[in-house]
């Protein structure tokens, strides 16, 4: 028995931190979220999708994103997923660059208002395997 | 998808809706031997193809509907899953293989059984490699999205989405089928439990067990089985939603704007034609949307139509009848199956109690499924069913 624990592999810890693709947290500076142009057709997509799928080229420039954006519509949660604290507040984030984005939102339920601007930030979107944050992009009044 | 061939709907069979002790598959044979009966087939022998709708449980879900009723063995099964519109999607299959002339006779059933397994107070999800998903998306977020889009740009109130919920549930106030129905107060549907802002629990369709069946066969075999009342289908739509990361208007819905104009090309009956509509009324905010995406009234005129009575009885086509999913609930692999079954049963004026009049001619149904992030919705399946005696 006590060999075969030795061979056991070590579990490899789960991530925190969604996703390196999608969000750049520099060491100093803001964060920001990767836009991805494609080389051929000069689509620009959020989240990456490779090959593109309009073209199906498979090279793509990495664009940074706006932090700003405005918020096209949200809901508050009060019944959410399994395993997430409610109330948590979802909504939609029109970028400049003609992107949506789907986030969560920063902030307290009843506040938020169609169309009103908001801006990129960080926090813990759900916990891990381990029980750790896991931290992505979210959104919050600008 | 143009039928090559007339095929018919002979038999039909839904299961009362609520929580069952029953799992899917004992609703799901309960369903389809009704469907069965109702087609006057007395032997096992004429069904060649069956298709099955289920979205959660679990693997061989229509073998194991099928094989206590002697029809293993003797047809393909085919297990089908796109979330709610798997039920309707199965239908459509079994439609398709007699169209094109496989099969004289095939069956689509959808059945679901969500209470016995799933932890109550937690919201339907898309799945989590989703990127929706893993940031807290959930279904009723997703609904109430709309909800607060369509209320910022018209003036639109909770108070109007909480007419839908009182239309539907009246609706079905003697449908033996529906598990919420009767009279509900404007306030008791407001005040209800908040889920997702606007939507309160009445505006939600509720976690229910159930099961809905479709024999589908050719005009021969129609005669064959002595019908008296066969009920051709026009037309039969499944489409997959465009995908793409672009702002889009969330008060309409692409897929079923695209889904329902195919079907009216297809079928070659008009909005103005249709007597009868059960849609995927999951929250109320959706029924509102969908008056306007399938043309029943004009972009931006769905409110008012709702208010002139134009989608209850004696109204331009009224939707819902049978109560829609805000009362019969929603077993999401069963509901596109049950909604062909109710429609049916409305166009052969068997619904006593809750029967439309004059008895309607023209029935369609409409049933998207899943959420998907960079779409509206995963799928979408719709049915343009007539009487035909
Ligand atoms: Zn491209």
């Amino acid at each position: 028995m006590a060999e075969k624990k030795k061979i056991k592999k070590e579990k490899e810890p789960d991530i925190t931190f969604y996703h390196p693709d999608l969000l750049e947290v520099p060491e100093k500076g803001l964060p920001y979220l990767k836009g991805y142009k494609c080389k051929k057709c000069g689509q620009l997509d959020f989240p990456k999708l490779s090959p593109c799928p309009t073209c199906w080229g498979e090279k793509f420039d990495v664009v940074p994103l706006s932090r700003k954006g405005i918020l096209y519509s949200f809901s508050d949660l009060y019944i959410g997923q399994p395993g997430l604290e409610t109330p948590y507040i979802c909504g939609y984030i029109d970028l400049p660059e003609d992107i949506r984005i789907f986030a969560m939102l920063k902030g307290d339920v009843d506040t938020f208002k169609c169309d009103e601007e908001v801006e990129l930030t960080t926090g813990p979107i759900r916990k891990n395997a381990d029980g750790l944050e896991i931290i992505s992009y979210m959104f919050q009044k600008a | 998808m143009k039928l090559q061939r007339d095929v018919y709907i002979a038999g039909v069979g839904e299961t009362v809706f609520g929580k069952h002790k029953m799992d899917y598959d004992e609703l799901g044979r309960l369903a389809a031997f009704q469907a069965i009966k109702s087609s006057n087939i007395d032997k096992p022998g004429l069904i060649e193809s069956a298709y099955v709708g289920n979205a959660h449980n679990g693997i061989v879900t229509g073998q194991t509907i099928f094989k206590d009723i002697g029809i293993c063995g003797k047809a393909p099964i085919i297990n089908v899953e796109s979330a709610c519109s798997a039920g309707a999607m199965a239908v459509h299959l079994a439609i398709k293989d007699v169209a094109c002339g496989l099969t004289e006779l095939s069956m689509g059933v959808g059945a679901e059984n969500h209470t016995l397994r799933r932890k109550s107070g937690t919201a339907f999800m898309p799945a989590m490699n989703d990127i929706e998903a893993v940031h807290g998306g959930v279904m009723t977020g997703k609904y109430a999205m709309r909800a607060t889009r369509y209320m910022h740009e018209t003036g639109a109130t909770i108070e109007d989405l909480a007419l839908i919920t009182q239309k539907n549930r009246r609706h079905a106030t003697h449908n033996p089928h529906a598990s919420f129905k009767g009279d509900y107060s404007i306030d008791e549907i407001i005040n209800s439990r908040m889920i997702a802002y606007p939507l309160t629990l009445h505006q939600c369709c509720g976690v229910v067990d159930g099961a809905g069946a479709v024999v589908v066969c050719s005009e021969e075999m129609i005669r064959k089985l002595k019908i008296e009342k066969p009920v051709k289908v026009r037309g039969s739509v499944v489409t997959s939603g465009p995908y793409h990361n672009k702002p889009r208007d969330i008060t309409g819905d692409d897929i079923t704007e695209m889904t329902s104009s195919m079907l009216y090309e297809e079928s070659g009956i008009g909005p103005e034609e249709v007597d009868i509509l059960e849609l995927h009324d999951a929250f109320t905010i959706a029924e509102l949307l969908y008056y306007e995406c399938m043309q029943l009234c004009r972009k931006g005129e769905g409110l008012q139509f709702l208010r002139d009575g134009q989608a209850t009885y004696g109204g331009k086509c009224v939707v819902s009848p049978r109560g829609g999913m805000l009362s019969y609930g929603h077993p999401i692999g069963a509901s596109g199956a049950a909604q062909v079954a109710a429609n049916v049963k409305q166009l052969r004026g068997e619904c006593n109690g809750y029967q439309v009049e004059p008895i309607p001619q023209v029935a369609m149904s409409h049933v998207t499924g899943g959420g998907l992030s960079g779409t509206e919705h995963a799928a979408c399946t719709m049915h343009m069913l007539t009487s035909d005696w």
